[in-house]
C-alpha cells in the first residue's frame, strides 16, 4: 500500500530520458543490432491456408552461396500456446494458415538467405480451408485442430471442442425468468467488426547467440519472460537455459505480447555458434499480424420501460485463426467489458474462440474490449430508442455506480460512471458543439462508456540505493515508447526515496537480472511494476532510516526523506545526505537493497457463475467518449469534428504523458473505425500487404483530443493510480459509431465504417447482418458441460 | 564479383539510352524516379535487371511554357511541373494532379514520364489530366522520334517494346481554364479511388464551348468521359446541374473491384468528381 | 561498378549492388542506423534522408542513380550536442514515445520550416502526409512545431 505522503512528491511531468537519443536517431532498437558476425534468417512460408505438405527438402539451400544452417519442424518439436499448447514454431505435416512457417535459413546476408528460401523444394497438397467462422462452425466442418483432444491443456477450466479453441461462459441469475417477462421489451442486435493490425514501426525481431551453453535473446518484445518459457519449450531445454534481454522497442501496442520468431533465431544460433537476426520484412509482418481479431456478436437484453435490464444473454465469436494464442484468453475479456458499464439483472454471456485457416490473431490494445464496446454502446442506443429514452438519459441512469454488481457478481465499490458522465457534459459545454462545421454534410454526435480492467498479475523489482545516493530500479518491465520505464516508475521510485527521479537509473529488461513478471501490456505496467518497486523501496527506505536514526539519534518515525536528505521533521537543514547514511550502512552491512513484488489482490466474485475463465473479477477502469462528426454523402467520407475523452485514471502521476497516451490511443481509434481494414481473400491472405493499402491514421486524419482526467477512483495501483496507455482507444468505435447512426439515422453493426460502407449505409444497400451459425437460443451456442 | 552483369547504367544522352535499352539480352529497366520500380518487394516481386538511369541526361528534365504549348521533359518531378505550372489557368488540371498528389518526398521523386508509363497503375492522376488537356507523347525508339495522342499511348504502351523512351510530353494551349478533382479514403496521401480532370474552353455569354473530360481510377486505365462532354457543350456555365447530368452518364464506366473500394463505389463518386470540378471552372473561368 | 557520392559531409565509394536501396546502404554496411526502414514504400517518410538539401525516401532511391550527390542523415544535421530548434522542441514538449518516426520527422520538418518560417497548423499538417506516426496521433507533434515557428499560432 503507498504512502500517501509522497503521492504529490511523485506527480510530476517528468521529461524522458530517451527522447534526446531517439530524436537522433542513436537509439539502438532490435532492427539497429548488427555488424559483421551477426547471420540474417529468412523464414519459408506457405502460401496456402491449409494444406499437407508432401515434400521438404532442404538439400539444395545448404548448397546455396553463404548458407550456414537451416531449422525445419523437428529443430522445434515442443508445442506452447495459451491455455492450450497448439502451437508449433515451424509447420511439420501440414499448415494452417498461409504465412505460416516451414523453414528456417540463417546466411552470411538477408539477400543470400531469401535466395536460398527458392532453392528449398517444398510440395504442398491443399487440403480444404476453413476461411472464415462459419465455414468453422458448419456441420460436418473440416477440423483445423483433428487432434485438438490430445494437446496439453496448459489452464484448466476451459471449455472447447472441435474447432472452438476455448469456450467462456458466465451465467448469473435465471436469465430465461427475466426475458418471460410480461413488463419488458426485447431488444435484440447484431454486430460484426474486422481485424485491426497493430503496425509498430519496428517490426517483431530477434538476435539470438548461444553463449556459455546457453541462448541469449535480444528481443523486440512485451513479454520477456513468455519469450523464455516458449523459447525452453519449443527447444525442450530447461527455461534457466534462455536469457531474454529486451533494448527499447519500437512500438508494441500488444503486437509483442507473444512469442513469435524468437526461438527460430535461438535454434540457428546454436546451429551456426553465430549471433543469428530475424526481422520480419513489412510485408511479412503485415500478412502475419497478430492482430486485433475479427468478432461476431449477438446480444438479447429484456428491458423495463424505465430502462431497468433485467436480461441480457450474449454471444461473441471472436477468430482466433489457425491457432489459439491470445484468443483463448481474451474470451474472458468479453464478460468485463461486453458485461460491463450497465448494472444488469441476470446474464449469461458465452464467448468463443474460433479455429479457422487464417493467420493467428493476438492481443491489441484494449483487446476485444474495442469492439464488445462498439457492440454494447449500439446496442444500448436500440435499447434506448426502443423504450423512447433519451440516450444519455439511459446512461446516467443505468450505469454501474457503487455497490453495484459486475457481469460476474462482483461488487464495485465507488461511483465512477456517473461522475464521469457529468465531467463530459461540462468537458462538452466549455468547448462548445462543433456542428457548423459540418456545414451541408450530415451532423451526428454521441457519448459512450466504457469499462476495461486493470490486468494485474505477478511483477517483481529490486532497487539498489548507490553509493552516490542514486537508486537503480531492476524489473524486466520494457520500454516500448509508452513511457512508464522513463517517467512514471522513475517517478515513483524518486518519490519514496526522497531523491530526485533524474538520479533514478532504471535497468532494460533482462531476464537473468529481475523476477518474473507477466510483460508489458493491459495497462498493467505502471499498477504492478509500480506497485512491487514501491514495495522495494518500503525496504530499502527502512534500512535507510534505522541506519539514519542511529546517525541522527532520531526514532524512524521522525524522519523524513526529501531532496536526497534525510531530516528530522520539522527541522530542515538539521539531518544528513542519503550518501552519507550509504556509506555508514556499507560499513556496518553492505550496501543497501531491497526486492519487492506484487500480484493480483484478492477480488471476489460470485463463486460458481463462470466457467473457462482466467480472471473472474477485476479491478475495473472506465472512460466516456465523446464524438462530433460530419459524413459527407456524396463519399461517405467521416470528418472528425470534435473529440473528447474522459478517463478514469486513478491519480495522474505525469498528466503529459497521459495525454501523450490519450492522443496516440484516440488516432488509432480512428483507423480502426474508419479506414484500417483487413480482407482475407479466397487463398486466405490478406488483401492488405503493406502501408499503400492499409490504410493507417496520417496527421491530416486526427484532430486535437479534448481531455480530462477523472481522479479519485478506488485504484490498487502506487498513489492510487491506473494504466493509463491501453484504456484511450476503448470507446473510440463506440463514440464513431453511434455518432454516424446518429448522423445517418441508420442502423450502424459494423466496424470499420469505410466510406464505400458509410455510401452503402446511405443508400441502404447494405443486406441486413446475418449470423446464422449463432443460434437465437443462447444455450446451442455453447458446448454442453458434464 | 567481377562476372556479375553490370545492373544500373548511367547513360548521359537519348541516343545512348535507347543503345543501352536495346544492346542487351537480359532484362533491361528504363528507370525514372524509381518510385515504382523499387516497390516491387512490397507487390511480392523482386527487383531485377539492369536499371538504365535516366537522370544524368540533360534536358530530359526542364518544362517550357510558350504561348502555344507547354513542353515538359518527361524526367521532370512532380514538384517542379506543379512549380512551373503555376497561375497558368488553363493548366491548373495538371498542375494540381502533380502538386496536390501523393506525399512531398514522393512529389520530389516521381517523374511524368514514370508515371504514364506505369502501365499497372490505374490510379494515376497525371494521366486523367494529360488526357484532358489532350497531350502529346514524344517517344524514341531506334526507328526515331515520334508523336502520338495520350489515348494512342495508352492504348499502346504495353506493346510498344523494350528500346522505347517516353522523351517529352506537349500539351497544346487550346483551353481556358482546366481542373483536376480527386477522392481519396483518407484526407490524403493515399491513392485515388476515382478522380476527375475537366478541361474548358467558355464563350462570352458563358456557354461552354468545348469540354474535355477524363476520369481515372475507376477502370484498369484513364479514359474520356464523352457522353458527360457532349452533354455539357452548349450548356451555359452558370446553370449549374452538373451533377445531374453527369449522373446521367455513369454507365460509360465500370468499376474495377479492388483493395479498398468497391467498383459501385467508384462509379458512385463520378457525380460529386463532375460537380466540384465544374463548380470550379465556373469559378476560375469567371 | 563503384558509386561515388558524399555522406553528412564524407566522400564515399561504395561498391555494393546499385540497384540497393540507399536505406539498406545507410543502415547495414555504415551502420547509420538513425535512418530507419519502415514501410519502403514511399509512404512513411521514416526513411527521410536530404539528398542535396532537399528531403527524399531513401527506401526508393537505388544508391547508383545517387552518383555526386550530397546524402546528409539524422545523424549529420546534429552537430555534437547542439540540436536543431525542431528536435529541442520534441524534447521539451515530451512528445516522443516510440522514436521511430522521429529522424523522419526532423529531416522532414526542418527544410519545410526553413522554407516556411510560419506555417499554419494544416499548412504543417500536410507537409506531414508522407510521415507516418504510429504511436503520438500527431497532434503534440504539431504542438512542437507551432511552438517554434509563431507563438500566436499556436491553437489550443
Ligand atoms: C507513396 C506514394 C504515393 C503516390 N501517390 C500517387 C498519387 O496519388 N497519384 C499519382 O498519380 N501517383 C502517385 N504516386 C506515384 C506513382 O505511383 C508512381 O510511383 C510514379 O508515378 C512512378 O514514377 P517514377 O518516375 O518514379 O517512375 P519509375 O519507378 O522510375 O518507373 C516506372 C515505370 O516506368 C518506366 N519508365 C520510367 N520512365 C520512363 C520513360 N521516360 N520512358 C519509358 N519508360 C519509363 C519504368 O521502366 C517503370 O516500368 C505515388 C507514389 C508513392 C510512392
Ligand atoms: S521506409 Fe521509406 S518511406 Fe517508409
Ligand atoms: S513515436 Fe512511434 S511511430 Fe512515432
Amino acid at each position: 500500500m503507498s504512502d500517501q505522503s509522497f503521492a504529490d512528491k511523485a506527480v510530476m511531468d517528468f521529461p524522458r530520458r530517451d527522447a534526446h537519443d531517439k530524436v537522433t536517431g542513436r537509439t539502438r532498437f532490435t532492427v539497429d543490432i548488427g555488424g559483421s558476425e551477426v547471420l540474417h534468417a529468412a523464414l519459408l512460408r506457405s502460401d496456402h491456408a491449409s494444406a499437407r505438405i508432401i515434400k521438404l527438402d532442404v538439400e539444395p539451400a545448404r548448397k546455396m552461396p553463404g548458407v550456414r544452417a537451416i531449422a525445419t519442424g523437428s529443430d522445434v518439436p515442443g508445442r506452447y500456446g495459451i491455455g492450450i499448447a497448439d502451437y508449433t514454431l515451424l509447420a511439420k505435416d501440414v499448415v494452417r494458415y498461409h504465412g505460416e512457417p516451414i523453414a528456417a535459413i540463417a546466411a552470411d546476408t538477408l539477400e543470400q538467405a531469401r535466395a536460398a528460401l527458392d532453392a528449398i523444394e517444398l510440395e504442398l497438397e491443399p487440403l480444404p480451408a476453413s476461411l472464415t467462422m462459419a465455414d468453422s462452425l458448419a456441420e460436418n466442418a473440416t477440423l483445423v485442430h483433428p487432434d485438438w483432444q490430445d494437446y496439453e491443456v496448459l489452464f484448466e477450466g476451459g471449455v472447447r471442442g472441435g474447432n472452438i479453441a476455448w469456450e467462456a461462459t458466465v451465467e448469473r441469475g435465471d436469465t430465461d425468468a427475466a426475458f418471460a417477462r410480461e413488463d419488458v421489451t426485447i431488444v435484440e442486435g447484431f454486430y460484426e467488426v474486422g481485424r485491426q493490425s497493430h503496425v509498430p514501426f519496428e517490426p517483431r525481431a530477434a538476435v539470438a547467440s548461444f553463449e556459455d551453453g546457453r541462448y541469449h535473446i535480444h528481443a523486440s518484445t512485451q513479454v520477456p519472460w513468455t519469450v523464455r518459457t516458449v523459447t525452453a519449450r519449443v527447444l525442450g531445454v530447461p527455461e534457466s537455459h534462455v536469457r531474454v534481454t529486451v533494448p527499447t522497442v519500437g512500438g508494441g501496442f500488444g503486437l509483442k505480447f507473444d512469442a513469435s520468431i524468437e526461438p527460430c533465431a535461438a535454434v540457428l544460433a546454436r546451429m551456426t555458434g553465430r549471433p543469428v537476426s530475424i526481422i520480419n520484412s513489412r510485408r511479412e509482418e503485415q500478412m502475419t499480424c497478430l492482430s486485433r481479431e475479427n468478432a461476431e456478436i449477438r446480444i438479447r437484453s429484456a428491458v423495463t420501460s424505465e430502462g431497468e435490464i433485467v436480461g441480457r444473454e450474449a454471444t461473441v465469436l471472436m477468430d482466433c485463426g489457425a491457432y489459439g494464442g491470445e484468443q483463448v484468453f481474451l474470451t474472458t475479456m468479453t464478460t468485463h467489458t461486453l458485461g460491463g458499464n450497465y448494472k444488469l439483472g441476470a446474464v449469461r454471456i458465452c464467448s468463443r474462440a474460433v479455429y479457422t485457416n487464417t493467420p493467428p490473431n493476438g492481443a491489441f490494445r484494449a483487446c476485444n474490449g474495442v469492439y464488445n464496446t462498439f457492440a454494447l454502446e449500439r446496442h444500448t442506443d436500440e435499447i434506448a430508442d426502443a423504450i423512447g429514452m433519451d440516450r444519455m438519459e439511459f446512461r446516467r441512469r443505468h450505469v454501474l455506480g457503487d455497490q453495484d454488481i459486475s457481469a460476474t457478481g462482483q461488487v464495485y465499490d465507488g461511483d465512477v460512471l456517473a461522475p464521469m458522465l457529468e465531467r463530459m457534459e461540462v468537458l462538452r459545454a466549455k468547448s462548445g458543439s462543433r456542428k457548423d462545421l459540418a456545414g451541408n454534410r450530415f451532423y451526428g454526435e454521441a457519448t459512450t462508456v466504457g469499462t476495461w480492467l486493470i490486468f494485474v498479475g505477478p511483477s517483481a523489482a529490486t532497487v539498489n540505493l548507490n553509493y552516490d545516493g542514486s537508486a537503480t530500479l531492476v524489473t524486466t518491465g520494457v520500454e516500448l515508447g509508452q513511457g512508464t520505464m522513463m517517467q512514471a516508475l522513475p517517478q515513483i521510485v524518486a518519490a519514496n526515496l526522497g531523491i530526485a527521479p533524474e538520479d533514478v537509473i532504471v535497468k532494460t529488461a533482462d531476464t537473468d537480472a529481475a523476477g518474473r513478471d507477466l510483460g508489458v501490456g493491459g495497462g498493467r505496467t505502471t499498477v504492478s511494476i509500480g506497485a512491487a518497486s514501491e514495495a522495494a523501496c518500503t525496504v530499502v527506505r527502512d534500512k535507510l532510516l534505522g541506519v539514519a536514526s542511529e546517525i541522527l539519534q532520531t526514532p524512524k518515525k521522525d524522519l523524513v526523506l526529501a531532496r536526497g536528505r534525510i531530516e528530522i521533521k520539522g527541522r530542515p537543514g538539521s539531518g544528513t545526505t542519503i550518501q552519507q547514511v550509504v556509506a555508514e550502512a556499507e560499513s556496518r552491512f553492505g550496501p543497501i537493497s531491497g526486492s519487492g513484488s506484487f500480484t493480483t489482490p484478492p477480488f471476489e466474485c460470485m463463486p460458481g457463475c463462470t466457467a473457462g475463465h482466467f480472471i473472474d473479477a477485476i479491478e475495473p477502469v472506465f472512460a466516456v467518449h465523446n464524438c462530433e462528426l460530419a459524413i459527407d454523402p456524396d463519399t461517405g467520407k467521416v470528418d472528425i469534428l470534435a473529440y473528447r475523452v474522459v478517463q478514469d485514471v486513478g491519480r495522474a502521476l505525469n498528466p503529459r504523458a497521459i495525454h501523450g497516451q490519450i492522443q496516440g490511443g484516440v488516432v488509432q481509434g480512428f483507423g480502426y473505425a474508419l479506414h484500417e481494414e483487413i480482407t482475407i481473400n479466397e487463398t486466405g491472405a490478406f488483401d492488405q500487404t503493406g502501408f499503400e493499402n492499409y490504410l493507417l491514421p496520417l496527421a491530416t486524419d486526427s484532430i486535437p483530443v479534448e481531455f480530462d482526467l477523472y481522479e479519485g477512483a478506488p485504484a490498487v495501483g502506487p498513489f492510487g493510480t491506473k494504466g493509463a496507455g491501453e484504456i484511450p482507444i476503448l470507446n473510440v468505435a463506440a463514440a464513431i459509431g453511434c455518432a454516424v447512426a446518429n448522423a445517418t439515422g441508420k442502423q450502424v453493426s459494423s466496424m470499420p465504417l469505410t466510406p464505400p460502407k458509410i455510401a452503402a449505409l446511405i443508400d441502404d444497400c447494405n443486406p441486413p447482418l446475418q449470423h446464422d451459425h449463432i443460434s437465437p437460443v443462447w444455450s446451442e451456442n455453447t458446448i454442453e458441460r458434464k | 564479383m567481377a562476372d556479375l552483369p553490370n545492373r544500373l547504367e548511367r547513360p548521359l544522352s537519348v541516343a545512348a539510352a535507347i543503345a543501352a535499352l536495346s544492346g542487351k539480352t537480359n532484362k533491361v529497366v528504363p528507370v525514372a524516379g524509381a518510385t515504382w520500380i523499387m516497390r516491387a518487394g512490397s507487390r511480392g516481386e523482386k527487383i531485377d535487371g539492369t536499371f538504365v538511369d535516366l537522370s544524368a541526361i540533360p534536358d530530359l528534365s526542364d518544362i517550357d511554357v510558350a504561348k502555344d504549348k507547354v513542353s515538359i521533359g518527361a524526367m521532370a518531378t512532380q514538384d517542379v511541373i506543379a512549380k512551373g505550372l503555376a497561375g497558368h489557368a488553363d493548366m491548373a488540371a495538371l498542375m494540381m494532379a502533380t502538386g496536390y498528389t501523393a506525399n512531398p518526398a514522393i512529389r520530389r521523386a516521381a517523374t511524368i514520364g514514370g508515371n504514364i508509363c506505369t502501365a499497372d497503375f490505374a490510379a494515376s492522376d497525371i494521366v486523367p489530366a494529360l488526357l484532358a488537356l489532350d497531350a502529346e507523347v514524344e517517344i524514341v525508339s531506334p526507328d526515331g522520334t515520334s508523336l502520338m495522342s495520350m489515348a494512342e499511348f495508352l492504348s499502346t504502351r504495353r506493346s510498344l517494346g523494350r528500346a522505347v523512351l517516353v522523351t517529352r510530353i506537349v500539351i497544346p494551349r487550346r483551353l481556358q481554364a482546366s481542373t483536376h478533382s480527386r477522392i481519396t479514403l483518407r484526407k490524403a496521401g493515399d491513392y485515388p479511388v476515382a478522380n476527375l480532370s475537366a478541361a474548358i474552353t467558355v464563350a462570352e455569354d458563358r456557354t461552354i464551348r468545348t469540354a474535355a473530360v477524363a476520369v481515372g481510377g475507376v477502370e484498369p486505365v484513364a479514359k474520356r468521359w464523352t457522353g458527360f462532354e457532349n452533354a455539357l457543350i452548349g450548356r451555359n456555365l452558370e446553370s449549374g446541374e452538373f451533377r445531374e447530368i453527369a449522373g446521367n452518364y455513369t454507365d460509360e464506366f465500370e468499376g474495377r473491384d479492388d483493395t479498398g473500394a468497391p467498383g459501385w463505389y467508384r462509379v458512385r463518386l463520378l457525380p460529386a468528381l463532375a460537380d466540384r470540378a465544374f463548380r470550379f471552372l465556373t469559378k476560375s473561368t469567371a | 561498378m563503384t558509386t561515388s557520392l558524399m555522406i553528412n559531409g564524407e566522400e564515399r565509394s561504395l561498391t555494393c549492388d546499385p540497384r540497393t536501396p540507399l536505406v539498406d546502404v545507410l543502415r547495414n554496411e555504415l551502420r547509420l542506423t538513425g535512418t530507419r526502414n519502415v514501410c519502403r514504400e514511399g509512404y512513411c517518410g521514416a526513411c527521410s534522408v536530404h539528398v542535396d538539401g532537399k528531403p527524399m525516401s531513401s527506401c526508393l532511391l537505388p544508391v547508383g542513380t545517387l552518383e555526386g550527390r550530397d546524402i546528409v542523415t539524422i545523424e549529420g544535421i546534429s552537430q555534437g550536442d547542439k540540436l536543431d530548434v525542431i528536435q529541442q522542441a520534441f524534447i521539451d514538449l515530451d512528445v516522443i514515445q516510440c522514436g521511430m518516426c522521429f529522424p523522419g520527422m526532423v529531416m522532414t520538418l526542418r527544410p519545410f520550416l526553413r522554407d516556411n518560417p510560419s506555417p499554419s497548423r494544416d499548412a504543417v499538417k500536410f507537409a506531414l502526409v508522407g510521415n507516418v506516426c504510429r504511436c503520438t496521433g500527431y497532434e503534440r507533434i504539431i504542438d512542437a512545431v507551432m511552438s517554434v515557428v509563431d507563438a500566436t499560432e499556436v491553437t489550443e
